[in-house]
C-alpha cells in the first residue's frame, strides 16, 4: 500500500513538531525515520496513522486522504503500535490480540473463522504463541514488544508503523524483532519505523529519512544518505561512517573524542594527532 | 481467568476437556449459579417480610388465586419490590463497570464520582417543588441530573489528557456539592425529612410496580447501551492510542458511555435513591469470576448487582423486622469494607 504524505504539519497547540513534510513510500518498502529527540518523528508517526490530526497538509493511503475515510477503514489496512503501550498486568496475550481484530469485526463481536485464523498467524509471526495464555504482566520486555506487535499483526494491515520498536531491548531482542520486521516486509508488508539506533536503521532499511527540527534533512538509502557531513548536521555531533565487512552497509558512529577515551589506545601519547580510540 | 475472554483457539477435544472447562464453561457456570442465587433471593424476598409466609403459601400467592391474602402481598407488595431492586441493582452495577472500564480505574463507581448525587439532586429538586408528582416525571428529572452529572465530569476530567486522579478529585468535589445540595433543600423544605432519611441513605421502601414501569425506560436501554459497548470499552481499555490505532473515536466512546452511565444511574436513583457501593463491588466481583472481558463482565456485573441489592433489601427488612432499615445502610455496610481492602491491598 502507498503511502504520500503532502506538506503535512503537527504540532501541539502553538508549538510545531512537524513543519511541513513530504515524502512518498511505496508499496513494500521497509523504512526508517531517524533524528534527534524532539525532531518531530514520533509526531510525524502519529499524524500519518489518524492519531493525531495534521494542521496543514494530508496522508493519502493509495491515493485517499486518511482524514476523509473512517477510523476503523484506516485501521484495517495500517496498524501503529506506539511507544511502551500499557494495557495493564492482567490481560493474556491472546486476549490482548484478539483485540486486535476490533476492526474487522461487528457491533456484537462475533468471532469468525477469520479471527481465529487471523490471531493465529499474528501470534505465530510474532512468535508468541508459547505464552500466549500468560498475563502481560509476567512477561519480559522482549516478550511484551512481541505481543503487542501480535496485536498490531492481528489487524492483517497492509502498512505497519512502529514507534521504536527496539528500545528497552537487549541486543538480541533487538535482533529478533528487526528480523520478524524483515519477514513481513518480505511478505509484501509496508513498514515504517522510527529508530534511535542508526546502525540497526542501516541494516534494516531500504530507506533512511533523517529528520531535524520538523524537517526532513536526508531521504535515501542508508548506503548514499549515511555520511558524515549529512549525520553531523543532523545530530549536530562529530559523525563517522564505517563499513560493515560482511555486508558493506555503513555503521554510522560518533566521532570519538580524543580527551574523553580511555588511554588504552595505540597511538603514542606523545605524538601531534592524537589516536583515535581503540 | 486463562483466555476464557478471548474465544479458545484450541477447539478442545476429550483430552482436553478440563481446560475446555475452565476456559469455557466457567462463565456459563458463574451466570447459572448467579441465576439459581437470584430467583432464591427473590423467592425469598416473596416469603419474608411484615408478616412471615410459608413456602407453600408464598408459592400459591405467586401462582394462584386461591389465597387472596397471599396473593395480594405477594402480587401488590413483594414481587414488584424485589424486581424494583433487582433492576436497580443490575443498572448501578452495569454502571460502576461502565465507568471502571473507561476510566480504567478500579476504585469508579458513579457515587464515588457524584453522578448518584447528580441524579438524586434532580429528584430531591422536583420532589420538593411539588410532593405530587408523577413517579415518570421523577425518573425523567433523574435521567436529567445524571446526565448533566456525568457531562460535567467529562469535561472537567478529559479536556485534554486524561488523568486518574483529577477525575477522582473532580468526582469528590462533585459528590460534595451535589450531596449538599440535597441535605440543603430537604432540610429547608421541612415536610419531608421522613422519608428523605431513606431517599439519602438509599431503600427500596414501598416501592411497587409503577416504578418499576417508570424506570423501565432508561433502565432497559441503558442496560443494552452497556452491552453494546462493551467491545469497544474492551478496546478502549488498551489505552487511548492503541484504541485510536484500532479504530475506536477514543472521545466519543468516552462521551456515550458516560452518558450511558448517567441514565443507568438515574433509573436506580429514581427509585431508591442514593445507593453507594453497588457500582464499585458488583463489577470487582465479576472481574474475579469471568476476567477482564467487558462483554461477559458487564453482564455479569449487572447479575451480582441484582442479587445484592435483592439480597440487601431483604436483610434491611429482616433486621428490626417489623420496621425496616434503609437498604443503603447494609450495601454500605458490605461495600465500605471491601473499598478499604481494594485501597490496601490492591494496586
Amino acid at each position: 500500500m502507498k503511502i504520500t504524505v503532502e506538506d503535512v504539519r503537527l504540532g501541539y497547540n502553538r508549538r510545531v513538531a512537524v513543519d511541513g513534510v513530504s515524502f512518498v513510500v511505496e508499496p513494500g518498502e521497509m523504512v526508517a525515520i531517524v533524528g534527534p529527540n524532539g525532531s518531530g518523528k514520533s509526531t510525524l508517526l502519529r499524524g500519518m496513522s489518524r492519531l493525531q490530526k495534521p494542521t496543514s497538509g494530508r496522508v493519502l493511503l493509495n491515493g485517499d486522504d486518511i482524514r476523509a475515510m473512517s477510523a476503523r477503514q484506516v485501521a484495517r489496512n495500517l496498524a501503529i503500535l506506539t511507544q511502551s503501550p500499557d494495557a495493564g498486568p492482567d490481560l493474556t496475550v491472546r486476549e490482548l490480540v484478539f483485540r486486535g481484530r476490533y476492526p474487522h469485526q461487528g457491533v456484537l463481536q462475533r468471532v469468525t473463522a477469520a479471527d481465529i485464523e487471523a490471531v493465529e498467524w499474528a501470534m505465530d509471526a510474532a512468535d508468541t504463541a508459547q505464552f500466549a495464555s500468560r498475563p502481560l504482566g509476567s512477561l519480559s520486555g522482549g516478550e511484551r514488544q512481541r505481543a503487542w506487535i501480535a496485536l498490531a499483526l492481528a489487524q492483517q494491515p497492509l502498512v505497519l508503523l512502529l514507534d521504536e520498536p527496539t528500545s528497552f531491548l537487549d541486543i538480541s531482542h533487538q535482533v529478533e524483532v528487526m528480523h520478524l520486521l524483515r519477514r513481513l516486509n518480505h511478505q509484501g508488508m509496508t513498514v515504517v519505523a522510527v529508530h534511535h539506533d542508526l546502525v540497526l536503521a542501516a541494516r534494516f532499511s531500504d530507506r533512511v529519512i533523517a529528520m531535524r527540527a520538523g524537517r526532513v534533512e536526508f531521504d535515501g538509502p542508508p548506503l548514499k544518505v549515511f555520511e558524515p557531513a549529512g549525520l553531523e548536521r543532523v545530530f549536530g555531533v562529530p559523525m563517522m561512517v564505517l563499513t560493515d565487512p560482511e555486508t558493506g552497509l555503513p555503521i554510522p558512529l560518533p566521532r570519538p573524542d580524543p580527551l574523553l577515551c580511555p588511554v588504552a589506545h595505540t597511538g603514542s601519547p606523545l605524538s601531534p594527532l592524537p589516536a583515535p580510540c581503540s | 481467568m486463562t483466555g476464557m475472554a478471548a474465544p479458545t483457539v484450541h477447539e478442545g477435544g476429550a483430552l482436553e476437556g478440563r481446560s475446555a472447562f475452565r476456559s469455557f464453561n466457567r462463565p456459563a457456570l458463574v451466570v447459572v449459579l448467579g441465576a439459581v442465587g437470584l430467583c432464591s433471593v427473590a423467592f425469598a424476598s416473596l416469603m419474608y417480610g411484615a408478616v412471615t409466609l410459608s413456602f407453600g403459601q408464598a408459592w400459591s400467592g405467586l401462582t394462584s388465586e386461591s389465597d387472596v391474602f397471599a396473593r395480594n402481598v405477594v402480587w401488590q407488595i413483594r414481587f414488584p419490590r424485589v424486581v424494583d431492586a433487582m433492576l436497580v441493582g443490575a443498572c448501578l452495577a452495569a454502571a460502576g463497570a461502565l465507568l471502571q472500564g473507561v476510566t480504567r480505574n478500579p476504585l469508579a463507581d458513579p457515587t464515588i464520582l457524584g453522578v448518584t448525587a447528580a441524579a438524586g439532586l434532580a429528584s430531591a429538586t422536583v420532589i420538593v417543588i411539588d410532593p405530587r408528582v408523577p413517579q415518570w416525571g421523577i425518573a425523567a428529572a433523574c435521567a436529567g441530573g445524571g446526565l448533566v452529572g456525568a457531562g460535567i465530569l467529562y469535561i472537567i476530567a478529559w479536556r485534554g489528557a486524561v488523568s486518574p486522579v483529577r477525575l477522582a478529585l473532580a468526582g469528590v468535589a462533585l459528590s460534595a456539592f451535589f450531596g449538599a445540595a440535597i441535605v440543603g433543600l430537604l432540610a429547608s423544605s421541612r415536610t419531608f425529612l421522613q422519608t428523605s432519611l431513606g431517599f439519602l441513605a438509599g431503600g427500596m421502601y414501598g416501592s411497587e410496580w409503577r416504578d418499576f414501569r417508570a424506570m423501565l425506560p432508561y433502565a432497559l436501554p441503558g442496560l443494552l447501551g452497556a452491552f453494546l459497548l462493551a467491545g469497544r470499552l474492551n478496546v478502549l481499555a488498551l489505552g487511548d492510542d492503541v484504541a485510536a490505532g484500532l479504530g475506536v473515536l477514543t472521545d466519543r466512546t468516552r462521551l456515550v458511555v458516560l452518558a450511558v452511565v448517567g441514565i443507568l444511574t438515574a433509573a436506580a436513583v429514581s427509585v431508591a435513591g442514593l445507593v453507594s457501593f453497588v457500582g464499585l463491588v458488583c463489577p470487582h466481583l465479576a472481574r474475579y469470576s469471568v476476567g477482564n472481558d467487558n462483554r461477559l463482565l458487564i453482564p455479569v456485573a449487572a447479575l451480582y448487582g441484582a442479587i445484592l441489592v435483592s439480597s440487601a433489601d431483604l436483610a434491611a427488612r429482616l433486621v428490626i423486622s417489623p420496621s425496616e432499615v434503609p437498604m443503603g445502610i447494609i450495601t454500605a455496610g458490605i461495600g465500605a469494607p471491601f473499598l478499604l481492602y481494594l485501597v490496601r491491598f490492591r494496586e
